[in-house]
């Protein structure tokens, strides 16, 4: 897949790609809400063309390390470091301008909108008068929707009116127009029947080949064992572990999840397998 | 005739305005009937045109309002506030209309960054602060003059309101009535010249063609009704009412405003999701206070437009009105849950409302049957518009 041809209009050049330099690292991050540690000294680090699945029970703060990453709440203390750099990621738009592009379990979509003016939203194209390009956004949204899914073609409806599916193909496509360098999934499969959830594999795929990170939340184990490199996984705030997914067994994962406890005789990595 | 139904489809016709066309339609001609031709004469079409204009200009930046999920309470008394400070500047203090028009403006601004900022900063729901709104700006209308109206006599500034002077004459309005038809159809042709270069769908040519014939006739036919109509001992006849020139305009901005640019397309995406508005960057607060801010720009328009219309401020000024402005713009198919609303429908809904209210007042029916039925019409309006939404699967 060729993502660059057709975002020509958007600034952000690809940068290039050293598959051994750390994409993303996540220092000693904390987060309290009130008097609760929704994340406790987490450190996390996401390298190009990887997967790290993080998983973790309801409430185990997987969702709120990742929308800080994504700038949606501030961080209390800790680092972010996106290659090599310390960054400061404070709203949404700083963490857009960085190439980190998220899909929430909730898919963040404006119901009452259609599919062209979700694509864009926050990032509409305009004019040389500074309006909107309607149709130039309509006929660039049609490329990378037809690229994700060949059927979907009624595209000036609202998007509450589409299928789970076709909600998804809107909420990939904000991802990958944009040229995402980090991608959060947020249970990218959770509202997907099995053809959909085959068609996000296979994207993830595509999008690890071509050099993206990717953090996927999931509680599908069969996900996270089909798509991951890497899995952390967080209990009560903190992290209980990060190992290589083809180093341990789905019941040690699962014991990581439900008992915090780490898994005898593996050895935890900060580096995936190469 | 498959062919045909497919191009309808695809045309995308909002088939709630159609209906509501034909509902003001059907008003205007049972009223006809009714009342023996009067309904339809000339003057009496020139007066509603008139009269509506204050509500039908606070009706459209009450659309946006309501389409964020926030609601303004307070619009009738800061009308008030405002309407009161301009006259008693110029009746009291000798100011020039200039002058007293941009005083009012600073203190619809300065009233309007108050509320917004409680609003967009502070998290107080919008109708708590407007319903407080609501009684302290007309309290500030009573403070302004202590009680007193205040007359106007300022010949320009009195045109503004329409009346005996406050037609612009034929010609100009026929010159004003061709400059739009040959800007829709400019716009419709540019239109298809875009979609085309972007490899878009188009409508058939005979679709596109009937789109923009209609709003032609209906501008044309406007034109030649307020060209009709002549005041007995006046040489010439009125043409189109400022006021109802003033309204055109300002829904033509305010529609220009949420089909082309970031700002209105903001506003919807934040009453459809707030979460998904913030979560994908859109700068919430400023745009709440932006919205804020145009609201004080057209609550002063329409301030004026009042006293002048009146010839004088009173503290009474738009008394009610927040009701008859949220009244047009709900009857006019805007959601109380937010995310969806038309500028067109707060026209017709304006127009409508003070169309069933002229036509019972002509038929001499008494207030409080009119009050009683300007009511209901409401919540047939609402009834009307859950139903549609279920029928469309456009569930909010």
């Amino acid at each position: 897949m060729n993502t660059s041809s057709n975002t020509a209009a958007v600034a952000s050049a690809k940068r290039a790609v050293d598959p051994s330099k750390c994409l993303v690292e996540l220092r000693n991050i904390k987060k309290a809400f009130g008097g609760v540690h929704a994340v406790d000294d987490v450190s996390l680090n996401l390298y190009p063309g990887e997967v790290v699945a993080v998983l973790g029970h309801n409430g185990a703060g997987k969702s709120t390390l990742m929308k800080m990453l994504a700038g949606a709440y501030p961080i209390d203390s800790g680092d972010v470091v996106i290659s090599g750099e310390k960054v400061h990621v404070r709203t949404p738009a700083d963490a857009q301008n960085l190439g980190i592009e998220s899909i929430y379990q909730t898919l963040a979509l404006a119901d009452n909108l259609d599919s062209v003016a979700n694509l864009f939203l926050g990032r509409e194209l305009l004019t040389k008068w500074r309006t909107l390009d309607d149709h130039r956004m309509d006929a660039e949204a049609r490329k990378v929707f037809h690229r994700l899914n060949k059927n979907f073609t009624n595209v000036r409806i609202p998007v509450r009116r589409l299928s789970g599916g076709q909600r998804q193909v809107v909420a990939i496509s904000r991802a990958i127009y944009f040229n995402a360098q980090i991608l959060i999934m947020d249970e990218p499969t959770a509202a997907l029947g099995p053809e959909e959830t085959a068609m996000v594999g296979n994207l993830i795929q595509q999008l690890k080949a071509e050099g993206v990170g990717i953090f996927l939340i999931s509680h599908d184990m069969h996900d996270v064992f089909a798509l991951s490199d890497r899995l952390s996984v967080m209990k009560n705030g903190k992290l209980v572990g990060t190992y290589r997914t083809q180093d341990v067994t789905e019941d040690e994962v699962l014991g990581m999840i439900i008992l915090g406890k780490q898994p005898t005789g593996k050895t935890q990595t900060e580096r995936p397998a190469r | 005739m498959d062919t045909m139904m497919q191009s309808i489809k695809r045309a995308q016709v909002d088939w709630r305005m159609v209906l509501m066309s034909g509902v003001l339609v059907v008003i205007a001609l049972v009223f006809n009937i009714l009342s023996d031709g009067i309904f339809l004469s000339a003057e009496n079409l020139y007066n509603i045109a008139q009269q509506t204009a204050v509500v039908g200009i606070l009706a459209t930046i009450m659309v946006l309002i309501i389409v964020t999920r926030h609601i303004d309470l307070s619009v009738g008394s800061v009308l008030g506030f405002v309407g009161v400070l301009i006259a008693y500047l110029m009746y009291t203090e000798n100011w020039s209309w200039q002058a007293a028009s941009l005083a009012g403006l600073a203190a619809a601004i300065a009233a309007a960054v108050y509320q917004g900022a409680l609003v967009a900063f502070v998290g107080v729901p919008a109708f708590v602060v407007t319903l407080g709104g609501l009684m302290s700006f007309r309290g500030a209308a009573y403070l302004v003059a202590d009680g007193k109206t205040q007359p106007l006599s300022d010949p320009f500034f009195l045109k503004l309101g329409g009346g005996f002077n406050g037609g612009i004459g034929t010609q100009a309005s026929w010159i004003i009535g061709a400059v739009l038809c040959v800007g829709l159809i400019v716009s419709m042709v540019a239109k298809r010249r875009a979609k085309k270069a972007y490899g878009v769908p188009t409508n058939s040519a005979l679709v596109d063609t009937v789109i923009v014939l209609i709003p032609i006739a209906i501008v044309l036919a406007f034109v030649a009704v307020m060209n009709a109509y002549q005041i007995p001992n006046k040489p010439e006849p009125q043409g189109i009412p400022i006021p109802v020139l003033i309204w055109g305009a300002v829904a033509l901005v305010i529609s220009f405003l949420v089909h082309k640019t970031r700002f209105g397309r903001y506003i919807f995406a934040m009453g459809g999701n707030p979460d998904a508005a913030a979560l994908v960057g859109i700068p919430v607060r400023k745009v709440t206070i932006l919205l804020f801010l145009l609201l004080a720009v057209l609550t002063t328009i329409a301030a004026i437009v009042a006293i002048s219309r009146l010839n004088a401020g009173t503290n009474s000024l738009g008394n009610n009105l927040e009701l008859l402005v949220i009244a047009a713009t709900v009857i006019g198919g805007t959601a109380l849950a937010g995310g969806s609303g038309t500028i067109i429908g707060s026209v017709l809904g304006a127009l409508i409302m003070q169309s069933i209210d002229s036509g019972m007042l002509l038929l001499d029916i008494s207030i409080g049957t009119r009050y009683i039925i300007i009511g209901q019409v409401l919540i047939a309006a609402v009834v009307f518009d859950v139903a549609y939404r279920k029928w469309t699967g456009d569930v909010l």
